[in-house]
C-alpha cells in the first residue's frame, strides 16, 4: 500500500477533529513516460515520477480540499488540521474503522509499461513514421508521440471505504501534415488502451493507424471549403460519438445539475432525445479507456443508461452533489491526480447501436454532411450550446458519398440536438478522448454507431450553398 | 533533495551535466455558490524538471519527489532518456548570461499576508452584488483564486537562478433566465493587488454578459464585418500562438517559414513578447534553460521580426536564442497585441453591417494551429449602422488566422489581459464568415 492504514486513520481522524461530517484521504503514484518523434527523429524523451496525497474534508455541503507532494507523516496529519481549520461544529461524527484496503482485480494487464524498454517503444513509433511518410509525397511532415502511465492509487474515506488500484493507460498519436503550394492540412490518430502493451503485439496495427493519418491530411489538402447553413448531418461511428458527450453528457454531469446549472435539470423521466436514443455510460467496460474498479471515491464504477428509448433515466453523481440533489451516488467520481478534488465525470460514454444500416443511410439522405471523423468539441452546460469540429468530412449527394470537404464545424443545443436524430445504424465503436472539466484532464472514451441529426448548423468559409 | 548529491552521482555514471529546475507552488482557492463557501482549496506543490546530457544527448526526468531517494531513478531514466534521442539538435546546458533584467512589481508581500477571512468576504460580497443587481438572476458561482510561484534553476555549470511572482484572480459565472430562455455570463480580473479588484464593476460586467444574451439567435449564414472584443482575439492569439515558434517553423509546421522580414499583417498589427509585464505571474528573468529573457517584437507595423527561439532552435538557425526555452520547447512569456487608439464605442460605431463577437468557443478542436483555419462556435451582438443591436449565439466565424492579420482595419484603445497571459486591444476585421441560418 502507498500509505499507511494506521496513519490514514490519523489523517482521517485529525480531519474530523473540528466537526466535519466527511473525510477522504486519495493517495497518488504515478510513472509515466513520453516519448515524441519528429521527422523520423526521436526528439524528446522524459520520463516522471508523480506522487501526492489530498485531503477532502466536508459538512452538509461545504467541502474544503488540499493537497501536498510529501509522503511525511507529520506533514499529512498537519495538512488534514489545517484543513479542519475551516469547521468549528460542537457535533462530532466519529469514523467507521478502515479493513485492509480492497484492491481491484478487473482490467489487468500483462505487459506493464514499466517493462517495457524505451527502445521497443522506439521501434513502433519508427514503423508509424515511415508508413506515414511513405504513403504519399504530399505528407510533409509527421510526428509520432507515445505516452504510458501507470497509476496507483489508494482511497479511503470516514465512511470506512478503503480500496486500491493499478491504472495503466497508454496513448499512440500519430499527425500527418500534408502541404503544397504553401498550404498545409493534418491528419491525425490516436489510438488508446487500459490493455498493456500486449496491446501493441496483439491488435493494434502502427502502420494502419499512420496511414489513416496521412491519408486524412491528403484528403484535406484537396478538399474544398465546406459550405455553411443548416442541413442534415450524417455522423460516422466511433468519435462521432463527441456530439453526445458535448450536447447531452456533460449537462447529466452532477457538477451543473445539482447547481441548477444544466439544461437537464428536472427532466429525470422525461423525454430528452428522440425515442430511438439509447445512451450509456459504463465505467466497468474490461481494460476500456475510462474504465476503473473504483471511482475516484473509493465507489465501484458502474454501468449506467443515461437515457432509454429517448427518456432520460438517471444523472452521473458523486457524493457531495448526491447530498445536495438527494441523489444516490453512481460511482461516477473521477480526477485527473491528487492535484484535484474529485467530481461527477463521464467514462465511456456511448449511443447504443439501432435498426439501420450504415448504407440505408446515406442512401436516404438527399443532400448534407458526412462527417467521417471529428475532432474535440466543448460545450456550455448552462445554456446546452455546444460545438465540435470535423477533422474529415464529404458532401452527400443524391444519396452517395461526393466530395471531400475541410473546415466545419457543428454548433446546436442539446436540449434540442437529441431530438432530430433520426436514424441510428447498428456499426458501435467506440474512441479515445481526453475529456477537460472540473476535476481536470481525464480519459473517456466516446461511441456510437452512424447516425444521422435531421439538421444542424454547419460552419464552413465557403459560405451558403 | 540534494542537488550537488545528484549531480555527483550523474558524473559518475558518466553524465557530462545535468541541470535542476525547481517550481514550487503554493495555491489557495475559494467558491462560493449561493451565499455560502462551499469549497476552499490549499496546496504546496513541488515539481523538479531534470534534464542530464549523456553523449551529447539530452534525457529528461521529472520528479514529485523531492526526497535524495530518487537520485538513483532520476540519473537511470535521464540516461535511459538520452540514449533513445537520435535527433541532430545541439544539446547544451548553459552556462549562463551576464545579466538578467531585476524584475519588479511581481511578487506582492501585501497579497500574501492578506487574511484569507477578509478574500472570503470579498467572494460573498462579489456573490452577493451579482444576486442583489438583478431579478433575472437564477443561480451563480463566484470564485477567488492565488498563486504564488518560485523558480530555481542550478546546473553543473555552476548556474544558479530563481524569480518569484504571485497572482490571484476574481471572478463569477452566472446563469440568468427570463421566460424564454437561459444564458450564462462570466467574467474574472487578475492581479496581484487586491485593491484592484473593483466588485461593483466585475459583478456589473458578469451580469452584463448573462443579461444582454438573453434572447440569444442564430442569424443568416453569409460574411459580415466582424469586430473581435479583446477577449475573442485572445482566444484567436492563444490558438494560434504556435506559428511564432522557431520550432514549428523547423519542423515545416508554421504558417510563417520562411516569411521573416516579410509583411504578414496589416500596418495595424504589433504583436511582442513581454516577459517582464508586472503583475503577472508568468513573468520571467530567466526561461527554463537559464538563459536571460527579453522583450520582443513579433510582428511590428505588420512585419514580421523574429521567431521565439531557445537554444537548440537558435543554434540551428546560427544565431542567440530569445529566452524563450519553456518546457522542454518554445513558448511565449507574455504575449502584447499592442493597442491602438480608437475607443471601443467608436470601432462600433464604424460598422455598418457586422457582428461584434463577445466569445469564441471550441478553439481547441474548431481551430488548426497548422493549416490557420478556424471555424469557431461564437456569441456576441450585431452590429446596424453604428449601433449595437441584437444578441447572437449558436453561429460559427470562420477564416484563416493570417488572412485575418492582413484584414485587421481598425485597433481599439482598450485592452485586457486574458487568463491565456495574452493581453489584447478589440480590433475591427474587414470581414469573415458567418453560419447560422
Amino acid at each position: 500500500m502507498l500509505l499507511e492504514k494506521s496513519l490514514i486513520e490519523e489523517m482521517i481522524a485529525a480531519s474530523l477533529s473540528t466537526g466535519a461530517d466527511f473525510a477522504e484521504v486519495f493517495i497518488e503514484d504515478r510513472m509515466s513516460s513520453n516519448i515524441q518523434l519528429v521527422g523520423g527523429h526521436i526528439e524528446k524523451a522524459t520520463s516522471a515520477k508523480t506522487f501526492g496525497v489530498g485531503i477532502r474534508i466536508a459538512r452538509e455541503l461545504f467541502s474544503v480540499y488540499g493537497y501536498t507532494n510529501s509522503k511525511n507523516p507529520s506533514d499529512l496529519r498537519k495538512l488534514a488540521s489545517d484543513l479542519a481549520k475551516s469547521f468549528s461544529n460542537p457535533e462530532r461524527v466519529s469514523s467507521v474503522p478502515l479493513a485492509e484496503a480492497e484492491v481491484g482485480t478487473r482490467h489487468q494487464v500483462r505487459i506493464n509499461p514499466r517493462d517495457v524498454k524505451q527502445e521497443t517503444k522506439v521501434e513502433w513509433m519508427q514503423k508509424a513514421y515511415r508508413a506515414a511518410k511513405d504513403y504519399d509525397p504530399v505528407i510533409q511532415q509527421v510526428a509520432v508521440n507515445l505516452n504510458d502511465w501507470v497509476q496507483n492509487v489508494q482511497i479511503a474515506n470516514s465512511l470506512g471505504r478503503h480500496v486500491a488500484e493499478e491504472r495503466v493507460r497508454i496513448r499512440f498519436y500519430v499527425s500527418a501534415i500534408a502541404g503544397k503550394d504553401g498550404m498545409m492540412q493534418t491528419g491525425g490518430e490516436g489510438p488508446g488502451t487500459g490493455k498493456g502493451y500486449e496491446y501493441f503485439q496483439e491488435e493494434l496495427n502502427v502502420e494502419e493507424v499512420a496511414r489513416q493519418a496521412a491519408r486524412v491530411a491528403k484528403t484535406m489538402l484537396f478538399a474544398e471549403e465546406c459550405p455553411s447553413g443548416v442541413m442534415p448531418v450524417i455522423l460516422n461511428n466511433e468519435f462521432g460519438g463527441v456530439i453526445f458527450h458535448e450536447a447531452c453528457g456533460h449537462g447529466l454531469e452532477a457538477t451543473s445539475v445539482a447547481k441548477n446549472a444544466s439544461v437537464f435539470c428536472g427532466k429525470l423521466g422525461k423525454p430528452v432525445a428522440s425515442p430511438i436514443v439509447t445512451a450509456i455510460d459504463d465505467g466497468t467496460i474490461e481494460n476500456g479507456w475510462g474504465s476503473a474498479n473504483f471511482d475516484d471515491e473509493g465507489n465501484p464504477q458502474q454501468r449506467r443508461v443515461l437515457i432509454e428509448n429517448g427518456i432520460l433515466k438517471t444523472y452521473m453523481v458523486d457524493y457531495i452533489n448526491g447530498r445536495r440533489m438527494k441523489h444516490p451516488i453512481t460511482g461516477s467520481s473521477r480526477r485527473e491526480s491528487y492535484k484535484f478534488a474529485p467530481t461527477s465525470r463521464m467514462s465511456n460514454t456511448f449511443i447504443d447501436k439501432g435498426t439501420s444500416t450504415f448504407d440505408e443511410i446515406i442512401r436516404s439522405t438527399e443532400y448534407g454532411l458526412f462527417a467521417a471523423k471529428m475532432g474535440g468539441g466543448s460545450v456550455n452546460p448552462g445554456t446546452g450550446d455546444f460545438n465540435f469540429a470535423v477533422a474529415e468530412g464529404y458532401m452527400i449527394r443524391n444519396g452517395k458519398i461526393a466530395e471531400p470537404v475541410r473546415g466545419a464545424s457543428l454548433v446546436g443545443n442539446g436540449a434540442e440536438i437529441l431530438f432530430k436524430i433520426d436514424m441510428i445504424a447498428d456499426n458501435l465503436e467506440r474512441a479515445r478522448g481526453m475529456c477537460g472539466s472540473a476535476s481536470g484532464s481525464i480519459p473517456a472514451d466516446v461511441g456510437q454507431p452512424t447516425l444521422r441529426v435531421s439538421s444542424i448548423t454547419v460552419g464552413g468559409k465557403k459560405g451558403a450553398n | 533533495m540534494n542537488f550537488e548529491k545528484l549531480f555527483a552521482q550523474a558524473k559518475t555514471r558518466g553524465m557530462e551535466d545535468v541541470q535542476a529546475f525547481l517550481t514550487r507552488r503554493n495555491e489557495l482557492a475559494i467558491q462560493v455558490y449561493e451565499g455560502e463557501l462551499e469549497n476552499y482549496e490549499i496546496s504546496d506543490f513541488s515539481h523538479l524538471v531534470l534534464r542530464g546530457l549523456y553523449n551529447g544527448r539530452l534525457g529528461t526526468f521529472v520528479t514529485e519527489v523531492l526526497d535524495d531517494s530518487v537520485i538513483d531513478l532520476a540519473v537511470e531514466s535521464m540516461i535511459a532518456n538520452a540514449k533513445i534521442i537520435d535527433s541532430p539538435d545541439q544539446a547544451v546546458i548553459y552556462a549562463g548570461d551576464p545579466a538578467y533584467e531585476k524584475l519588479t512589481g511581481l511578487f506582492s508581500e501585501s497579497l500574501e499576508q492578506m487574511d484569507v477571512a477578509e478574500k472570503i468576504a470579498a467572494v460573498k460580497r462579489l456573490d452577493h452584488t451579482i444576486h442583489a443587481k438583478d431579478a433575472r438572476v437564477s443561480t451563480g458561482q463566484t470564485m477567488y483564486g492565488e498563486t504564488t510561484k518560485t523558480v530555481f534553476l542550478q546546473n553543473t555549470k555552476g548556474l544558479k537562478l530563481e524569480d518569484k511572482a504571485n497572482s490571484a484572480y476574481l471572478g463569477g459565472e452566472v446563469i440568468v433566465k427570463d421566460e424564454n430562455d437561459q444564458r450564462t455570463g462570466f467574467d474574472l480580473e487578475i492581479s496581484n493587488d487586491f485593491a484592484d479588484f473593483d466588485i461593483d464593476r466585475l459583478a456589473g460586467k458578469i451580469l452584463e454578459e448573462g443579461l444582454g444574451a438573453l434572447g440569444a439567435k442564430p442569424i443568416p449564414t453569409r460574411p459580415y464585418e466582424i469586430i473581435l472584443r479583446h477577449d475573442a482575439l485572445a482566444v484567436l492569439l492563444s490558438t494560434f500562438q504556435g506559428v511564432f515558434s522557431a520550432e514549428a517553423v523547423q519542423r515545416n509546421m508554421s504558417l510563417l517559414k520562411g516569411k521573416l522580414g516579410q509583411k504578414v499583417g496589416s500596418d495595424l498589427v504589433t504583436i511582442v513578447d513581454d516577459p517582464f509585464l508586472p503583475k503577472s505571474s508568468s513573468s520571467r528573468s530567466f526561461d527554463d534553460e537559464g538563459c536571460a529573457t527579453r522583450r520582443k517584437d513579433l510582428i511590428k507595423d505588420g512585419v514580421l521580426t523574429t521567431f521565439l527561439h531557445n537554444l537548440s532552435t537558435a543554434a540551428k538557425d546560427g544565431i542567440t536564442t530569445t529566452g524563450n526555452g519553456f518546457g522542454g520547447g518554445v513558448s511565449f512569456v507574455n504575449m502584447k497585441f499592442l493597442p491602438g487608439t480608437i475607443p471601443f464605442e467608436a470601432l462600433i460605431a464604424s460598422v455598418n453591417d457586422g457582428l461584434l463577437v463577445t466569445g469564441l468557443q471550441g478553439s481547441h478542436a474548431g481551430a488548426n494551429p497548422v493549416s490557420g483555419d478556424f471555424s469557431l462556435q461564437a456569441t456576441g451582438f450585431l452590429i446596424q449602422n453604428g449601433k449595437l443591436g441584437a444578441p447572437v449565439a449558436l453561429v460559427t466565424v470562420a477564416g484563416n488566422f493570417l488572412p485575418l492579420l492582413q484584414d485587421v482595419v481598425a485597433v481599439g484603445a482598450d485592452v485586457k489581459t486574458g487568463y491565456y497571459g495574452i493581453t489584447c486591444p478589440s480590433v475591427k476585421i474587414r470581414s469573415l464568415a458567418v453560419s447560422g441560418l
